[in-house]
C-alpha cells in the first residue's frame, strides 16, 4: 500500500515536471499570447499576467491551459474572433476578452470552441462582443462563472451570450449574461444542464432552446428580457426552480412553448409578465406547483395542445388566469389555488366545495379582439363575467378545476 | 373657395394614405414572427408579406414565411408584396419571386433550414461556389421547404 502511494507520488512528480508553465507579460521573455500558445506543448499552462494584449485570431490546437493572473485583457480591436480552440481537454480561465468584430455573415466570437471534448471555460469576463462563447460540435464541457456583456446598441448587431450548436453533455452554471440577442442559445443540444445563471436585459430571449432534447434548466433567473425563455421544437426538457419576471410588452411572455413534447415544469415563479406561459402546439406537459403572480395572462394556451396537466399551481392576482383557445384535448386543471375563487369550504378540508372556472368570458373576447382590453375593470365586464359564471354558454363546459385549493400551496425556491 | 380646397386636400390625403399598400419596415428586436412567434432580430434572414388589403406579416426566417404561405388559408395570389432579406446586403429586402435562394449547411438560418435569399443571382451562385449547397428559385424553394 505504502509502496503504491510512493509510486503514485513519484509518477505525479515525474509527469508534473514535464508540464511546464509559460509566462506571458509585456516585460517577460514572451510578450504575446500568440507566441506563448505556439510554444506550449500538450499539458502546459500559459500564464497570462496583467496587461492589455491587442491580439485576435488566436488558435489553440493542443491540450493546454490558458490562465489569466491579475485580470489580463485581450483586446480584439473589432477585427474578428479572439480565441479559437479546437482540441480536447483544454481550459480558459480568468481572462477578459473585449471588442470582438461584428459581421452579418460570419459568427465572430470571443471564445470559439469547435469539435472539442472535456473543456472548461471559467471566470472570464467578456465585453463588447458579437458572440460571447460559441461552442460547436463539442461534448462534455463546463462553462461557469463567466460574465458576458453585449453592447445592445443596435438589436440585430449583437449575437448570443453563450451559443451552443450541435453539442451534448454540457454544464453551464453561474454565468451572468446581459445586453445580448439571446443570453443563452441552444440549437441541437442534448443532455445539457443549465443552472444558477442570471440572464437579463437581453434583446430577444434570456434562454432559447431549438431542436434540443433531454435538457434540464433550474435555479436560473430571467429578468426584463425581450421575452423570458423560448423552448421550441424540443422534447423532454425539465424546467424547475426558475424565476421568469418583468417581461413586459405587447408580444412578451415569461415562457414560450412552441412544438414541444413531454416536458416537466415545476416550482417556478412567473411574476409580472404580460403572459406567464404561452403554449402553442405543446403536448404532454406537466405544470406542477408553479407560482403565477400578477401577470397579464398567467397561462395562454392556443391551438394544438394536448394533455397538458396543471396540478397544485398558485394563480395569484393575475388580470386573467387563463386563456384557452380551442378544445380541451385532454388537458386538466386540478388542485390549483386561484385568488379569484369566491367559493366556500364547508367541510374544512382545504378544498373548495364549488368547482372554479378559470376562463372568464372577457378573456375570450380579448383573445378575439385585443382592443377590447380597454374595458378591463369596467362594470360591464364584471357583469358579463358574472353572468357567464352563473350559466356558462361560451366557455368550454369541462374546463374547470374541481378541487380548487383554499390556501396557497407552498413553493420552495432556492 | 379656400375652404373647399382644404377639404379636398384633406379628403385626398385620407384617401391616399388609407389606400396605399406598402410594406412596413421591420422593427428588429420588437416585431414577432407571425408563424413561429420568435422575436425578429436577424437582418439577413427576415421575410415579410403584405396582403392586398395592406395587412402586414413579418417573419424571422424565410422558411417561416414559406411555411405560412403554404397554409391553404393564405392565397399567394392575394399578396401584394412578398419580400425576403437580401443575405448579401443585410437590412435590405428583395422581391421573393425574383430572388435566388441558397440552401447551404455553411450558413445557418434562424429556423434550421439553412436557407438564405439573394436579390442578385450572380452573388448567390458566387456564394454557392464558396460555401457549397444548392440554389433554388421561388417556385422550387417552396416545394423544397414543403417537403
Amino acid at each position: 500500500m505504502k509502496r503504491a502511494f510512493i509510486f503514485l507520488v513519484f509518477t505525479c512528480f515525474y509527469f508534473g515536471s514535464y508540464a511546464k508553465q509559460i509566462e506571458v507579460c509585456p516585460t517577460c521573455e514572451v510578450t504575446t499570447i500568440a507566441a506563448g500558445i505556439a510554444m506550449a506543448q500538450k499539458g502546459d499552462e500559459v500564464l497570462i499576467k496583467e496587461g492589455t494584449y491587442k491580439e485576435h485570431d488566436l488558435e489553440v490546437m493542443t491540450s493546454i491551459k490558458l490562465v489569466g493572473e491579475g485580470n489580463p485583457v485581450i483586446d480584439g480591436e473589432q477585427l474578428g474572433t479572439i480565441l479559437r480552440v479546437q482540441t480536447d481537454s483544454f481550459s480558459v480561465e480568468g481572462i477578459s476578452f473585449i471588442n470582438v468584430g461584428h459581421s452579418y455573415t460570419k459568427d465572430y466570437a470571443a471564445i470559439l470552441v469547435v469539435r472539442s471534448n472535456h473543456f472548461r471555460i471559467a471566470h472570464n469576463y467578456l465585453e463588447n462582443v458579437f458572440f460571447g462563447i460559441l461552442v460547436e460540435k463539442s461534448h462534455y464541457g463546463v462553462i461557469e462563472h463567466n460574465e458576458v456583456v453585449g453592447t445592445k446598441k443596435s438589436e440585430a448587431n449583437s449575437g448570443n451570450g453563450i451559443h451552443i450548436w450541435h453539442s451534448s453533455d454540457l454544464k453551464i452554471r453561474e454565468n451572468k449574461l446581459h445586453g445580448m440577442r439571446d443570453g443563452l442559445y441552444f440549437e441541437f443540444v442534448d443532455n445539457a444542464e443549465i443552472y444558477n445563471n442570471l440572464s437579463f436585459e437581453n434583446i430577444r430571449y434570456g434562454l432559447h432552446f431549438m431542436f434540443s432534447n433531454n435538457d434540464e434548466y433550474y435555479n436560473n433567473r430571467f429578468t426584463r428580457n425581450g421575452a423570458g425563455v423560448a423552448v421550441m421544437f424540443s422534447k423532454f426538457i425539465v424546467m424547475h426552480h426558475n424565476r421568469f419576471e418583468y417581461n413586459w410588452g405587447t408580444a412578451s411572455y415569461g415562457l414560450l412553448l412552441k412544438e414541444i413534447y413531454d416536458a416537466e415544469i415545476y416550482e417556478n415563479i412567473f411574476e409580472q409578465n404580460t403572459i406567464g406561459i404561452n403554449g402553442e402546439g405543446s403536448t404532454r406537459i406537466n405544470y406542477t406547483n408553479n407560482q403565477f403572480l400578477r401577470n397579464g395572462w398567467a397561462v395562454k394556451i392556443t391551438g394544438a395542445c394536448y394533455d397538458n396537466i396543471f396540478l397544485e399551481n398558485d394563480f395569484s392576482h393575475n388580470a386573467f388566469d387563463l386563456a384557452f383557445d380551442g378544445h380541451l384535448n385532454g388537458s386538466k386543471f386540478d388542485h390549483n389555488y386561484w385568488s379569484d375563487y369566491t367559493g366556500y369550504d364547508l367541510d374544512k378540508n382545504g378544498i373548495g366545495d364549488v368547482p372554479y372556472r378559470p376562463v372568464k368570458l372577457f378573456s375570450y373576447i380579448v383573445n378575439r379582439t385585443p382592443e377590447t382590453i380597454i374595458l378591463l375593470r369596467s362594470l360591464f365586464v364584471d357583469m358579463i363575467n358574472f353572468s357567464e359564471k352563473v350559466s356558462p354558454v361560451f366557455t368550454p363546459d369541462n374546463l374547470l378545476d374541481n378541487h380548487p385549493l383554499m390556501v396557497r400551496p407552498e413553493v420552495i425556491l432556492e | 373657395m379656400r375652404n373647399i380646397f382644404s377639404w379636398v386636400s384633406i379628403f385626398l390625403f385620407m384617401f391616399l394614405t388609407s389606400c396605399s399598400v406598402e410594406p412596413e419596415q421591420i422593427n428588429y428586436g420588437n416585431d414577432q414572427c407571425d408563424f413561429c412567434k420568435m422575436g425578429v432580430v436577424d437582418k439577413s434572414h427576415s421575410a415579410q408579406y403584405v396582403t392586398q388589403k395592406g395587412k402586414q406579416f413579418k417573419f424571422d426566417a424565410v422558411e417561416c414565411m414559406i411555411r405560412k404561405i403554404s397554409d391553404p388559408a393564405v392565397k399567394e395570389s392575394e399578396l401584394a408584396y412578398i419580400l425576403v432579406a437580401d443575405y448579401s446586403n443585410p437590412g435590405n429586402m428583395a422581391d421573393a419571386k425574383t430572388a435566388t435562394f441558397l440552401v447551404s449547411k455553411a450558413i445557418k438560418s434562424p429556423m434550421g433550414a439553412y436557407l438564405s435569399a439573394f436579390s442578385d443571382n450572380a452573388v448567390a451562385v458566387k456564394t454557392q461556389e464558396e460555401v457549397g449547397g444548392k440554389v433554388y428559385n421561388w417556385e422550387e424553394i417552396k416545394k423544397y421547404i414543403a417537403k
